[in-house]
């Protein structure tokens, strides 16, 4: 285990009902990096961000964060510790105005972010006042964002974001992001658009059936027999 | 030009929280003056001191506690046991109550990890068990039993009446603290999405034991001073499930969720209940119930959510 | 030993008629999601139709269970369109549907009261019966027997019709998953409703043998039946109708018991056992988990 990553996972193991749906899941990850998280439907990718973030508590293995293990932990206090993510479907205070949303993470998040210039970075400066229930999709995931940043992650896990946007949207997102990174955040990014994924980063994990295919470039992975049947038959 | 930190939790209208107390404490300081029926009002008191517990936990949590009463019931037979067996004073006691209030709080802890209607009706059982084992005859030598406790002693309806008036205050400061606060927003933000709170970084399972037990708190001390009032009661007086229903109908009829919509529900209400309820209170019973129904069906928000639907921002 | 044996075969025979007290409560959550908080009040009501059918028709009191029928008809059409729908619709239908069915409950109350008075009402329970039936050399009321009998025919008739029609594959269907069961073309709507009103009918006629079993029947009954049969429903897992059988078991056996050997406490079983089943095992004995806390 190499000394400077920021997170660590090994032999994470997360079962249903006895059915194993993430088994013996182990990586490293370094400040700034981004790792892109692929795989099939149902094949534990965003389970892995749930163990991660500590929305589920793991069945075996462990999870370090800067050498501190904190598998053990309430979701929260992960979160002051530095992990945050985003929601597959955007989950924001509904009933709270954008701005609302942000200060929320930003009195109990543990950081002292500058919530304009999150309000900024995100796009969504003009709808500060507008209730969250009322924004569209779009915006609603941006919001997820800004309140991961709001409490000033040092890993950030973003569930497929990049569903439902159009190209022009991708690129905005794909900067975000690579600005993030930039800051020295790093980023698990789970997607299936795989073309979005390559402007980001060359590093992907490909999943199936709840264990790890394949680690390498995207460019070596789309190469393997092993992951292209994966995805066909999946 | 934006400030530095956006919308700050609307912050001013701590001034409209410091009326409000004012205006209850003198209405309720000059009403005795004016209207006879003193026990009337500290019933009145007593209630909307309850729907405002209440509602701190229902409206601020989103957790209906259906067995209230059983707090209320708690500090009652708390503050009356430590007057009979300690040689407690009546004030002091009265603070026990609360005390026991909590204490039966935290043993009843794990009810919160349950939701919506399950923890409503596990805790309205938790209220009937403590009913049925305070009026066990077995116990007769501490609680009295079926027959109930006698405080004559240290009757002092004054005093007492002003107690109470400290307690619906208290109540009513812990709401304009919910309503106004870092903490407020935070019980806000739980209630609104529990994941995404936790997200945000809220300890949620702390949040939401120190609102129960502050709930508790304000039951178990209307409940000692209402047992110090009354100073002779049966265990139905104190654990009726009646006065849990009241609690909830109060509530949200005027609007949980809100400082005002508890106080003013609580009132109108029960007067309403004095001129009709009295003599046959099954009328004012089909009333009531009716009003849940159009309630729930119609202004699941209570009726001050009528006024805000106009863009009055009610405290 | 014969204690003990008396408290057991009673106890069953006990808790076979508290499954039929529960089991109208649990068709109409598992199918609906809404917790009927009037369902003891419906039982009480079932009751007074029993007592009016023998004091003023001068007939069997078990034609009460017609009467419950009807009554659950005429009453549950129009309940059901007034205020499921609108309840479906709303922010959060399952703590809205229980506040609004308490407030229902309570108008029942208030009319039971002014109608029929607080005072209790018993039916001679040699109307079912005048003898006594054995077994194993306990006796117990002909009543007791009768109303069991009518628990088995009734849970026994809900069980085929869940598992032999094509209206039962449908509603279990939509127990087992609304969205999906909506999705696969089957009319939600019309199996909530002929849930809504089976579930009202079996507490109906679980109330006719309440004079019976309980001794006498009054409006003040009714929150504790609802308290006893969410007991007994979460013991056996809700949603699960025939899950019931097991909980009203539990329950009867463990009230017999304790009226045997602990009678001043005997009331608290079925809140003590609904506390401590719901912090246990929230997806109750059987457990299948109805939903995530």
């Amino acid at each position: 285990m190499s000394s400077e990553a920021l997170l660590e996972l090994a032999g994470v193991v997360k079962r249903f009902h006895g059915l194993a749906v993430v088994q013996d899941l182990a990586f490293n990850l370094k400040p700034g990096e981004i790792l892109g998280l692929v795989g099939p439907n149902g094949s534990g990718k965003t389970t892995a961000i749930n163990l991660i973030s500590g929305v589920y508590p793991i069945d075996a293995g462990e999870i370090h964060l800067g050498g501190r293990r904190i598998d053990q932990l309430a979701a929260f206090r992960r979160v002051h510790l530095g992990i945050n993510r985003s929601f597959q479907v955007p989950k924001p205070f509904r009933g709270m105005t954008v701005a609302e949303n942000i200060l929320v993470a930003a009195e109990y998040g543990g950081g002292q972010p500058d919530q304009e210039q999150i309000l900024e970075e995100v796009g969504l400066t003009a709808e500060r006042h507008r209730v969250a229930s009322s924004l569209t999709v779009n915006h609603q995931k941006m919001l997820d964002l800004a309140r991961a940043l709001a409490t000033e992650p040092k890993i950030l896990l973003v569930d497929e974001i990049g569903a439902g946007l159009n190209p022009a949207e991708l690129n905005v997102v794909a900067d975000l992001l690579l600005r993030l990174a930039n800051r020295n955040i790093a980023l698990i990014v789970v997607e299936h658009l795989l073309k979005f994924l390559n402007r980001i980063t060359d590093r992907v994990l490909v999943l199936s059936a709840g264990r790890r295919l394949f680690e390498g470039t995207l460019a070596e992975a789309s190469a393997d027999p092993e992951v292209v049947a994966a995805f066909l038959g999946g | 030009m934006p400030s530095a930190r956006p919308d700050q939790i609307r912050q001013p209208p701590l001034r409209d929280g410091i009326i409000l107390i004012v205006v209850l404490a003198v209405i309720f300081l000059v009403a005795p003056k004016v209207y006879g029926n003193q026990s009337l009002l500290l019933v009145m008191m007593t209630f909307v001191a309850l729907a405002q517990g209440l509602n701190l936990l229902y409206g601020f949590t989103g957790y209906l506690p259906f067995g209230y009463v059983g707090f209320f019931g708690a500090g009652a037979y708390g503050m009356s046991i430590l007057v009979l067996h300690a040689h407690v004073p009546a004030i002091p006691a009265v603070i026990g109550g609360g005390i026991v209030a909590v204490i039966f709080g935290v043993i009843l802890g794990p009810l919160l990890r349950l939701s919506g209607a399950y923890f409503s009706i596990a805790n309205l059982a938790t209220a009937q068990i403590l009913l049925l084992a305070v009026a066990n005859p077995s116990l007769t030598p501490l609680t009295g039993g079926p027959y109930g406790l006698k405080l004559q002693q240290v009757f002092a309806p004054g005093a007492a009446y002003l107690t109470m008036l400290v307690i619906m205050l208290l109540a009513t400061v812990i709401a304009v603290y919910f309503r106004r606060s870092r903490f407020g927003l935070g019980l806000r933000a739980m209630t609104d999405d529990r994941v995404s709170a936790e997200m945000a970084g809220i300890n949620i399972v702390r949040a939401r034991l120190i609102v129960w037990l502050i709930s508790a708190a304000i039951a178990g001390l209307a409940g000692g001073a209402y047992a110090w009032s009354i100073s002779v009661y049966y265990p139905d007086a104190v654990f009726g499930t009646n006065i849990s229903v009241f609690a909830i109908v109060f509530a949200l009829a005027g609007g949980v969720g809100t400082v005002i919509g508890p106080i003013v529900g609580a009132i109108l209400l029960y007067a309403l209940y004095n001129a009709i309820g009295i003599t046959v209170p099954q009328y004012f019973e089909l009333l009531y119930g009716f009003l849940i129904v159009i309630l729930v069906l119609f202004l699941p928000e209570g009726g001050l959510s009528l006024l805000r639907r106009r863009g009055v921002d009610v405290l | 030993m014969a204690l003990l044996e008396y408290a057991i075969i009673g106890g069953i025979l006990y808790g076979i008629f508290f499954s039929l007290v529960g089991v109208g409560l649990n068709l109409i959550f598992g199918v609906l999601r809404m917790i009927n908080l009037a369902h003891g009040q419906f039982i009480v009501l079932g009751g007074f139709g029993a007592w009016i059918v023998y004091q003023y028709l001068k007939l069997n009191p078990a034609f009460g269970i017609v009467l419950s029928i009807i009554g659950a008809i005429i009453i549950g059409y129009p309940l059901y369109w007034a205020v499921v729908p609108r309840l479906q619709k709303s922010a959060d239908p399952e703590m809205l549907s229980f506040i609004l069915f308490f407030g229902l409950a309570q108008m029942i109350d208030a009319a039971m009261i002014l109608g029929f008075g607080v005072s209790q009402r018993s039916v001679p329970t040699e109307t079912l019966g005048a003898g006594n039936i054995g077994l194993l050399g306990q006796t117990f009321p002909d009543s007791w027997w009768v109303a069991a009998a009518v628990a088995v025919l009734a849970i026994l008739g809900l069980y085929l019709f869940l598992t032999r029609t094509r209206l039962g594959f449908a509603t279990r269907a939509v127990t087992a998953n609304r969205a999906e069961a909506l999705a696969s073309g089957i009319e939600v709507d019309r199996i909530s409703l002929l849930s809504f009103v089976i579930g009202l009918a079996l507490a109906g006629v679980a109330g006719v043998f309440i004079p019976f079993l309980l001794g006498s029947v009054s409006p003040s009954l009714g929150d504790g039946l609802t308290t006893t049969s969410f007991a007994i429903i979460i013991i056996g897992s809700l949603g699960r109708p025939i899950g019931t059988v097991v909980g009203g078991l539990v329950f009867g056996l463990g009230t017999m018991l304790m009226e045997t050997y602990l009678p001043s406490w005997s009331d608290l079983v079925p809140y003590a056992l609904l506390v401590i089943i719901v912090l246990v095992r929230p997806s109750g004995l059987l457990g299948r988990a109805v939903r995530q806390t």
